[in-house]
C-alpha cells in the first residue's frame, strides 16, 4: 500500500518535473500566453480606458479574458507535446494507476496558468491602472491558483480527448469553456470584490467545491479518455 | 510455459471489427512474427497486447495475468516499441531515458548501459528532435528494454529505415534474443530471420499460423501470398 502510494507520487512528481522542463526548453506556452495577455490588456486600454469610469471592471475583464485564452492555449499545447512523438503512450505503459499522469498534468498546467494570470495581473496594473489593496493581493493569488486548478482539471481531460481530433482548436474551447463557467464566474466576482477590499466567502466556497468536483471527475474518467 | 495467451480476442472500433476472434499462444522465449497487409489488424492487436487498449470480447493473458483487470501488473513485464518513439523531442536522449528510469524506479547506471547497447552513448546529450529516424528507433528500443522486461512487443521496428539502419537495428535487437518477442512487420525477410513462428493476419483474423524453418524467407513468402490472396481465401 505504502509502496504503491510512493510509486504513485513518484509518477506525479516526475510528470510535473518533465512538463516544467519541456516548457523551460520550448517556452512555447509562457511566451505565447504573455504576448497574448499583453495584447488583450493594451487593446482594453485603447478601447475602454476613456469610456469606462470603473477601472476595476475593465481590469477584471481583461484579466479573465486573458486567463481563459491563455489557459486554453496552455492545456492544448501540453496535450500536443504529449502526442507529437507519442510521449503520452510511454507514460501510459507505466505500471501505475493512470490517474497519476492526470494529477501530474493538472499540477504542471496549474503552474503555467497561474503564472500567466499573475503576469496578466501585473500588466493590468501597469497599463490599466487597475489597483487592488495590498493586503488582499495574497488572497487574489489564492484565487488565481484555485481558478487555474479548476480550469486545468477539466482542460487537461478535454485537451487529451481532442488532441487527435481534426478540429481540436475549435473543439477544445467549445467543450471546455461551458464546463468551467462556475470557475470563471467565481474568479470574476472574487476579483471584483477584492478590488473593493473585502472577500465574499460564498464565491470562494463555490470555487473550492467546483474545483473538487472537476478534479474528481477527471481523476475517475482519465483512464477511459486515454484508452483507445 | 505460455507467456502470452489470447483467446477469442475481438476488437470493435465503432462499427468496424478490427480484430475478430483471434486466438494464439506464445511460449516463453519464443519469437513470433505478426504479418499481414495494411489494415489486417496487426497494430490493433499489438495495442491490446501492450495494454494501450482492451479487447471488446475475449481475453489476453500475459505471464498468467489477464490484461483487462490486471493491466498495471502486466505492464511491469512489457517492453513496447510502437510506430512512434514515445519520447520527447526537446529532451536529450539521456534525459528521456532518465525520465523513464525515474518513473519506473530503475537506476541511472542502467540508462548508461542501454545507451551503450543501442550505440547512442556519444549522442546521449543531443536533443531527440535532431535525431535521424534510425536513431529514434534505437532510442525507442533503449526505452523499451530499460526496465529489463520479459516480453518485448515490437510494432514495425524496421519501417522507414534504409538497409544499413535496418541491419544495425536487427543487430541491436539480437542482443535481446532471450526474451519473448512479438514482432509486427511487413518485412518478410527480416521477420523470417528474427522469428520462430509466423501468424498471418488477414481482415482481423489469423489466417495462417506456421513455424519458420531456418532461412525460410521463400517459404514464408509463399505462405504469406497464399494467406493474403483473395482467390486463395475463397
Amino acid at each position: 500500500m505504502i509502496d504503491g502510494l510512493r510509486k504513485y507520487n513518484r509518477v506525479v512528481l516526475e510528470v510535473v518535473r518533465k512538463d516544467l522542463l519541456l516548457e523551460l526548453r520550448s517556452k512555447q506556452v509562457l511566451n505565447t500566453a504573455v504576448v497574448f495577455a499583453l495584447l488583450v490588456v493594451v487593446i482594453f486600454a485603447f478601447s475602454f480606458a476613456r469610456s469606462f469610469t470603473d477601472v476595476g471592471v475593465v481590469g477584471s475583464g481583461a484579466l479573465w479574458i486573458a486567463f481563459v485564452f491563455a489557459g486554453t492555449f496552455g492545456v492544448s499545447q501540453s496535450a500536443t507535446a504529449e502526442t507529437a512523438d507519442a510521449g503520452l503512450d510511454g507514460l501510459l505503459l507505466l505500471p501505475v494507476d493512470r490517474s497519476a499522469i492526470y494529477v501530474g498534468k493538472v499540477l504542471s498546467n496549474t503552474v503555467f496558468t497561474t503564472a500567466v494570470a499573475v503576469i496578466t495581473f501585473v500588466c493590468t496594473v501597469i497599463f490599466l491602472e487597475f489597483t487592488v489593496p495590498l493586503d488582499v493581493v495574497p488572497i487574489l493569488l489564492v484565487v488565481f491558483v484555485l481558478a487555474a486548478f479548476g480550469f486545468t482539471s477539466t482542460g487537461v481531460l478535454i485537451a487529451t480527448m481532442t488532441a487527435r481530433a481534426r478540429l481540436r482548436e475549435l473543439l477544445l474551447p467549445l467543450l471546455l469553456v461551458p464546463l468551467v463557467v462556475p470557475v470563471l464566474l467565481a474568479g470574476v466576482e472574487l476579483t471584483r470584490v477584492l478590488t473593493e477590499g473585502y472577500v465574499t466567502w460564498q464565491w470562494l466556497q463555490l470555487l473550492l467545491v467546483y474545483d473538487g468536483l472537476l478534479f474528481l471527475t477527471g481523476l475517475v474518467t482519465f483512464e477511459y479518455v486515454v484508452e483507445r | 510455459m505460455a507467456s502470452i495467451t489470447a483467446e477469442g480476442v475481438t476488437k470493435r472500433l465503432g462499427s468496424t471489427v478490427a480484430v475478430r476472434d483471434v486466438s494464439f499462444t506464445v511460449e516463453s522465449g519464443e519469437h513470433v512474427g505478426l504479418f499481414g497487409p495494411n489494415g489486417a489488424g496487426k497494430t490493433t492487436l499489438m495495442q491490446m497486447l501492450a495494454t494501450l487498449s482492451f479487447p471488446s470480447d475475449g481475453s489476453i493473458q500475459i505471464g498468467g495475468r489477464d490484461v483487462t483487470p490486471d493491466a498495471t501488473r502486466v505492464r511491469r513485464d512489457l517492453g513496447v516499441m510502437g510506430h512512434r518513439p514515445m519520447l520527447y523531442g526537446t529532451l536529450t536522449a539521456r534525459e528521456n531515458l532518465r525520465l523513464h528510469a525515474r518513473l519506473r524506479g530503475v537506476s541511472t547506471d542502467r540508462v548508461e548501459e542501454v545507451l551503450g547497447q543501442v550505440n547512442l552513448r556519444t549522442q546521449a546529450s543531443t536533443r531527440v528532435e535532431t535525431f535521424s529516424h534510425g536513431m529514434k528507433k534505437r532510442l525507442a528500443i533503449a526505452r523499451a528494454v530499460l526496465h529489463d522486461p520479459t516480453v518485448l512487443l515490437l510494432d514495425e521496428p524496421y519501417a522507414g529505415l534504409d538497409q544499413r539502419s535496418a541491419a544495425d537495428l536487427q543487430r541491436i535487437l539480437d542482443q535481446f534474443d532471450d526474451r519473448t518477442v512479438v514482432l509486427a512487420t511487413h518485412d518478410l525477410a527480416r521477420g523470417a530471420t528474427d522469428c520462430d513462428r509466423a501468424l498471418v493476419l488477414v481482415d482481423g483474423t489469423v489466417s495462417r499460423d506456421v513455424q519458420i524453418e531456418d532461412s525460410a524467407t521463400d517459404a514464408l513468402e509463399t505462405v504469406y501470398q497464399r494467406a493474403t490472396d483473395p482467390a486463395d481465401q475463397r
